[in-house]
C-alpha cells in the first residue's frame, strides 16, 4: 500500500543557511533524506501544496544517491515536484519519465544584441508584431518548418548540428548550447509513429502555457567578469526564448509513462505514486526511454534554434536601415526538463549518475568539462526567467553547486497560485493594459491564458535568486527587465 | 453538464474532480471537463466525428488513453471534442463516438493527461476520480 504520511515543518531540520532536511527515518520507504533549498518564506511555502509529499515519494526511487532535492522555486507538479533534482546511480538506479516531465527539454535560450535600449525602444511595438508573425505560437501552432519523416529522424539524432547543416544556425549558436545542442544516445527506433507524426509539422513553434518570447534590457550587472565573458553589458537589449519539444516530446513522455507500467511489475519496483513510473536504467525498457527522450531533447534544441532564426529575421525586417547593427548572437541555451548521464563526486568517490532535473537548470561551475571553452573560467550561464512582466536573471554555475546539488540550480520563479485562483484575481485585458502602461509591448494568444500567467501567480523571482545566490548554487551575473512580451 | 465535474486547486497545472452514475458517464464527463479547459464548449462546432476504440490493461490507463486520444485527434484535426456517445465501456475496453469542431477562441493547451492523483472509484451508482492535466 502507498504510504502517504504527511510531513510538517517540524519534521525538517535546518542544516545550513537556506538548507532544510527531512531525515530518511521520516518514512520507512525513503532511501535518502529530502532537502529543500530556500529562505524561511520559501521553505514555509512548500507546505501549501504537495511539494514535500512528492519529494518524499521521489526519495524512494531505486538507486537514488545523496538527497531528493527541491530548488528554491519548487512547487507541486506530478510525480516529481517542479524544481526537483534526483540523481540515480547509473548502474543500479532507475530512470523515470515522470522525473523529466511531458515537455522534455523545455528550456531557455538567450540571444544578445549589439544595441542599447534607446536604439530599440521606438521600434519595440513593431518588433513585437514582427516576432509574433515570425515565431508561431499558441494552441496547436504549426511551426516555421514542416519536415519529412526522414528529415525528422536526422533532426532528432543530430540536434543543433542538423540545423547547422540546413543553414538554420551559426556555428557559435551550436557551441553556446548545452550539450552543443545534441544529447548523445538518441535512438529514433524507440519513437512511436504518433510521436513522429506530431513532431513533423511543429519545428520552430513556441506553443502555449508558460512559453514566451521576450525582448529585455540588461538592467543591472552584478559580476562584470562573467557578464563580459557572456557578452552582456548594462543597457544592452537581449531576447529570451522559452519553449520545449512541443507535441513530439509530450507524445514521447505519454508513450513511456504507459509502456513502463509493465516494467514496474516486471522488475518488481514498488512505487508510492503511479506517475513516478520508471525502469532500471540498464534494462531494455530504461534504455528505450532514454533513447526516445534524447530524441525529444534534440528536437527541443532544434525548435529553439529555428525560432532564433525567426527572431533574427524579424529583427532584420524591422530594423534594417534604422540601426547600425541588428545582428543577434547566442549567449546560451539551457535545458530545464531533462535526465542526463554525468559524473559527480559522492562521498569522496566519482560516480556516473543519471541526473533528473525537472524544472531545474544545470549549473556547472568554472573549469568543468561540458562548459563552453569561452565560458570555462567563469562557469556556465544559467538562465532563470521571471514571471511575465517581472525581472529575469542570468546567473553563472558554481563549484558549490557541484558539491551541493549535483551541479543544479533553480529554473525561474516557480508558481505559487493555481490557474483558477489567478483567473479569479486578474483579468487578462487589465493585466495587458497595466504592462503596456509600464511601456512593455504585449502580444498574447488568449487573454484567459494570459491571466493565468500573471506575476501574482508566481513566487518573487528576486527572492528565489537571492536564495540561490546566498546558497552559492549559482551566482548573480545580470538582471533583465522586459521591454516586450509574446506569450504563446 | 457543469454539475458533473469541478476544478480543484493545483499550483501549476489543471486538476478536476469528475463523477458520473457509471463508468461510461464518468468517461464522457471527464472528456467534457477536459474540453471546458480548452475553450467554451457552447461555441464549438459539431462537424468532426471520430469513432474511438481502445483496449488497455486497467481502468486508469484506459481513462488516460481515452483523454489523450481526444487530445491527439484534436491536434490532428484542429478541433475540440465536446459531445460523446459511449457505446461500451468496461474497466479495460472502450468504444465511443466523439463529435467536435473548431472554437472561435482557444483558452489553454493541455500537453498531457497524467496519472497523478488518479484513482477511479466506483460504487453502485457513482463513479469518480481526480484528473491532473499538464498544461
Amino acid at each position: 500500500m502507498a504510504n502517504h504520511k504527511k510531513a510538517s515543518q517540524k519534521d525538517f531540520k535546518r542544516v545550513g543557511k537556506h538548507i532544510w532536511e527531512l531525515p530518511k527515518s521520516f518514512r520507512n520507504d525513503m532511501r535518502v533524506p529530502v532537502r529543500l533549498f530556500g529562505d524561511v518564506e520559501l521553505f514555509e511555502a512548500a507546505f501549501g501544496d504537495r511539494t514535500v509529499q512528492q519529494l518524499v515519494n521521489t526519495s524512494t526511487l531505486q538507486g537514488i544517491v545523496g538527497y531528493a532535492m527541491g530548488m528554491p522555486d519548487f512547487h507541486q507538479g506530478y510525480g516529481f515536484p517542479i524544481g526537483g533534482v534526483a540523481a540515480m546511480d547509473a548502474q543500479t538506479g532507475v530512470i523515470s519519465p515522470g522525473g523529466v516531465g511531458y515537455d522534455i527539454n523545455c528550456g531557455v535560450r538567450l540571444l544578445g544584441t549589439h544595441m542599447e535600449r534607446e536604439e530599440v525602444a521606438p521600434y519595440t511595438p513593431t518588433l513585437i508584431e514582427a516576432l509574433y508573425r515570425a515565431c508561431p505560437g499558441g494552441v496547436g501552432g504549426k511551426g516555421r518548418e514542416r519536415v519529412s519523416e526522414r528529415e525528422l529522424i536526422e533532426l532528432v539524432t543530430q540536434g543543433a548540428k542538423w540545423a547547422l547543416r540546413q543553414g538554420m544556425a551559426h556555428p557559435e549558436d551550436v557551441a553556446h548550447t548545452e550539450e552543443q545542442g545534441c544529447l548523445e544516445g538518441a535512438d529514433p527506433r524507440q519513437l512511436s509513429d504518433r510521436a513522429k507524426e506530431r513532431g513533423r509539422p511543429q519545428v520552430g513553434s513556441l506553443g502555449s502555457g508558460n512559453h514566451f518570447l521576450e525582448i529585455d534590457v540588461v538592467d543591472e550587472i552584478y559580476d562584470s567578469e562573467a557578464a563580459q565573458a557572456f557578452g552582456l553589458w548594462e543597457n544592452q537589449v537581449v531576447v529570451q526564448i522559452h519553449c520545449g519539444s512541443r507535441g513530439f516530446g509530450h507524445q514521447v513522455c505519454s508513450d513511456y509513462v504507459k509502456r513502463l507500467q509493465s516494467a514496474v511489475n516486471k522488475y518488481n519496483i514498488r512505487l508510492p505514486a503511479r506517475q513516478l513510473v520508471c525502469a532500471p536504467i540498464n534494462s531494455p525498457e530504461g534504455r528505450a526511454y532514454y533513447g526516445a527522450m534524447a530524441c525529444a531533447v534534440n528536437y527541443a534544441f532544434v525548435n529553439r534554434q529555428v525560432l532564433a532564426m525567426g527572431v533574427r529575421e524579424a529583427f532584420e525586417q524591422t530594423l534594417a536601415g534604422l540601426v547600425e547593427n541588428f545582428d543577434l548572437f547566442q549567449v546560451y541555451d539551457v535545458c530545464h526538463n531533462i535526465a542526463k548521464f554525468e559524473e559527480h563526486e559522492v562521498d569522496g568517490r566519482k560516480m556516473r549518475l543519471c541526473v533528473h532535473r525537472k524544472g531545474a537548470t544545470r549549473a556547472f561551475g568554472p573549469g568543468r568539462e561540458g562548459v563552453p571553452a569561452d565560458y570555462r573560467d567563469v562557469g556556465q550561464p544559467v538562465l532563470a526567467p521571471g514571471s511575465m512582466g517581472t525581472a529575469s536573471y542570468v546567473l553563472a554555475g558554481t563549484q558549490k553547486a557541484m558539491e551541493l546539488t549535483f551541479g543544479s540550480t533553480c529554473h525561474g520563479a516557480g508558481r505559487t497560485m493555481s490557474r483558477t485562483q489567478a483567473r479569479k484575481k486578474v483579468w487578462g485585458s487589465d493585466l495587458r493594459d497595466e504592462l503596456e502602461k509600464r511601456g512593455i509591448s504585449v502580444r498574447a494568444g488568449s487573454m484567459k491564458g494570459f491571466a493565468e500567467e500573471a506575476p501574482l501567480a508566481y513566487k518573487d523571482v528576486n527572492r528565489v535568486v537571492e536564495a540561490v545566490h546566498g546558497l552559492g548554487i549559482a551566482r548573480k551575473v545580470a538582471r533583465l527587465l522586459p521591454m516586450g512580451v509574446i506569450k504563446g | 453538464m457543469d454539475n458533473y465535474f469541478e476544478e480543484i486547486e493545483h499550483t501549476a497545472d489543471i486538476a478536476i474532480r469528475v463523477w458520473g452514475r457509471d463508468r461510461a458517464e464518468l468517461f464522457a464527463h471527464a472528456a467534457y471537463g477536459m474540453a471546458c479547459q480548452l475553450a467554451d464548449p457552447d461555441e464549438v462546432d459539431q462537424i468532426v466525428e471520430e469513432l474511438i476504440e481502445l483496449e488497455t490493461y486497467d481502468a486508469e490507463t484506459l481513462l488516460v488513453a481515452w483523454l489523450e486520444e481526444l487530445l491527439y485527434l484534436g491536434e490532428r484535426e484542429e478541433c475540440i471534442f465536446t459531445n460523446f456517445e459511449m457505446i461500451e465501456v468496461t474497466p479495460t475496453y472502450l468504444r465511443a463516438v466523439a463529435w467536435g469542431g473548431s472554437a472561435p477562441e482557444y483558452w489553454n493547451h493541455i500537453k498531457a493527461v497524467t496519472f497523478s492523483e488518479m484513482n477511479i472509484s466506483c460504487s453502485e451508482n457513482r463513479c469518480e476520480t481526480t484528473i491532473v492535466f499538464d498544461v
